[in-house]
């Protein structure tokens, strides 16, 4: 057979730019790749896209694909993001920001972008430490694991990526993970296709750091654990409370119909610019 | 096409076939960093990891192109030519 290529590979920078820095059995790359089939799947043009970052494994992401791409500052992603979104409110963004990036110095920033309703996706890799500098604890790292600035166990309760956004204001909120993959299609997809802030948790794996700190294994024993610790919200809700305790509920948790933003923004700028006073 | 259609067989269905045949799983082994996923989770067995640290096709016939191990792989090393590449083809095609 010919080398056909497969449909993801018109999406990425393939002959510059791969293989990717990514550590082997690292979750972002199937994150990413969910992000390419749901595009692919809304048959969305590539110049109508705008993929912006902070700094980060995560934050890598738009250096490997093919739409316009923006890398920023760290925790900034979703500023310059808002300040694109002002500017060509035709541009479908997409902010992709690590668990630290977005939770911790970007923190104010996705409550305030939360707030506003901003027409922006933003897809939160969660692998629970900072992985680009060494496996330090974030924001999100559970109680009780380890890092490498946490060697006795993490002492400060972690941050819930998904209810501080719920709370905030957020359209759409939903968590995923790497290992139910076909459902991380459908969820991204579904964000996408919306209007206002949209939020996806993706837990990912970080065999390099963080399984080892903690003596998690592999890719692949990390990927078994996604497995077994998650549960679907559909079957949290039917379950007696002891079947369900210590997993991590996975599924959609806000989908409001609330107006975006650029559209509230859009409709003020019509009625000033038409003469109504005040 | 080297082989005649057997006795009874349209051409369409003899294609068909000779389609089948193929292996529908393809690795790239440049990009492939081993790190075992598409093995660990392929739903028949079909992929093994080799002595050179990467994934290989052992089991071409075994495959159902459930396509799993081209959505896992973090790598981009795996493809299925399978339906969802060719469903993609064919809407991005009538959309140009």
């Amino acid at each position: 057979m010919s080398a056909r290529l497969p449909y993801a590979y018109r999406y990425l920078r393939a002959k510059k730019k791969f293989p990717h820095v990514w550590c082997p059995g690292c979750g972002i790359g199937i994150v990413m790749g969910s992000i390419i089939r749901a595009i692919d799947s809304l048959g969305w043009e590539l110049d109508d896209i705008l993929m912006v970052s902070g700094i980060g494994c995560t934050s890598r992401m738009p250096v490997y694909v093919d739409f316009n791409t923006l890398h920023t500052t760290h925790g900034r992603a979703l500023a310059f993001g808002t300040g694109a979104k002002m500017a060509n409110p035709n541009l479908k963004v997409l902010a992709v920001m690590g668990d630290g990036d977005s939770m911790a110095i970007g923190g104010n920033h996705i409550i305030h972008a939360s707030r506003r309703n901003m027409d922006i996706t933003a897809i939160i890799v969660n692998n629970n430490n900072y992985g680009m500098t060494g496996g330090q604890f974030s924001p999100t790292t559970p109680r009780g694991a380890k890092t490498s600035t946490t060697p006795y166990g993490m002492i400060e309760p972690d941050f819930d990526i998904c209810k501080l956004t719920e709370a905030a204001g957020a359209n759409f909120v939903a968590r995923g993970d790497v290992y139910h993959v076909v459902e991380l299609d459908g969820i991204i997809k579904k964000a996408m296709s919306g209007s206002g802030f949209r939020v996806v948790e993706a837990l990912a794996p970080c065999p390099t750091n963080f399984g080892r700190a903690n003596r998690q294994g592999d890719a692949v024993n990390m990927m078994e654990l996604l497995r077994d610790n998650t549960i679907n919200i559909a079957q949290a809700d039917k379950l007696p409370r002891e079947k369900t305790e210590g997993k991590i509920v996975r599924g959609i948790f806000a989908d409001k119909n609330e107006t975006g933003y650029i559209e509230i923004y859009r409709k003020l700028c019509d009625r000033v610019s038409s003469g109504v006073k005040k | 096409m080297s082989e005649k259609p057997i006795k009874g067989q349209t051409k369409e269905e003899h294609c068909e076939t000779e389609v089948k045949k193929r292996p529908a799983v393809h690795i790239f082994p440049e990009w492939c960093k081993g790190c075992g996923i598409c093995v660990a989770f392929c739903p028949k067995q079909v992929l093994e990891m080799g002595k050179d640290q990467k994934a290989h096709v052992v089991h071409p016939e075994k495959c159902i192109e459930c396509a799993l191990c081209a959505r896992r792989c973090p790598e981009f090393a795996v493809f299925v030519s399978g339906d969802s590449i060719k469903e993609s083809k064919k809407k991005n095609g009538g959309e140009k």
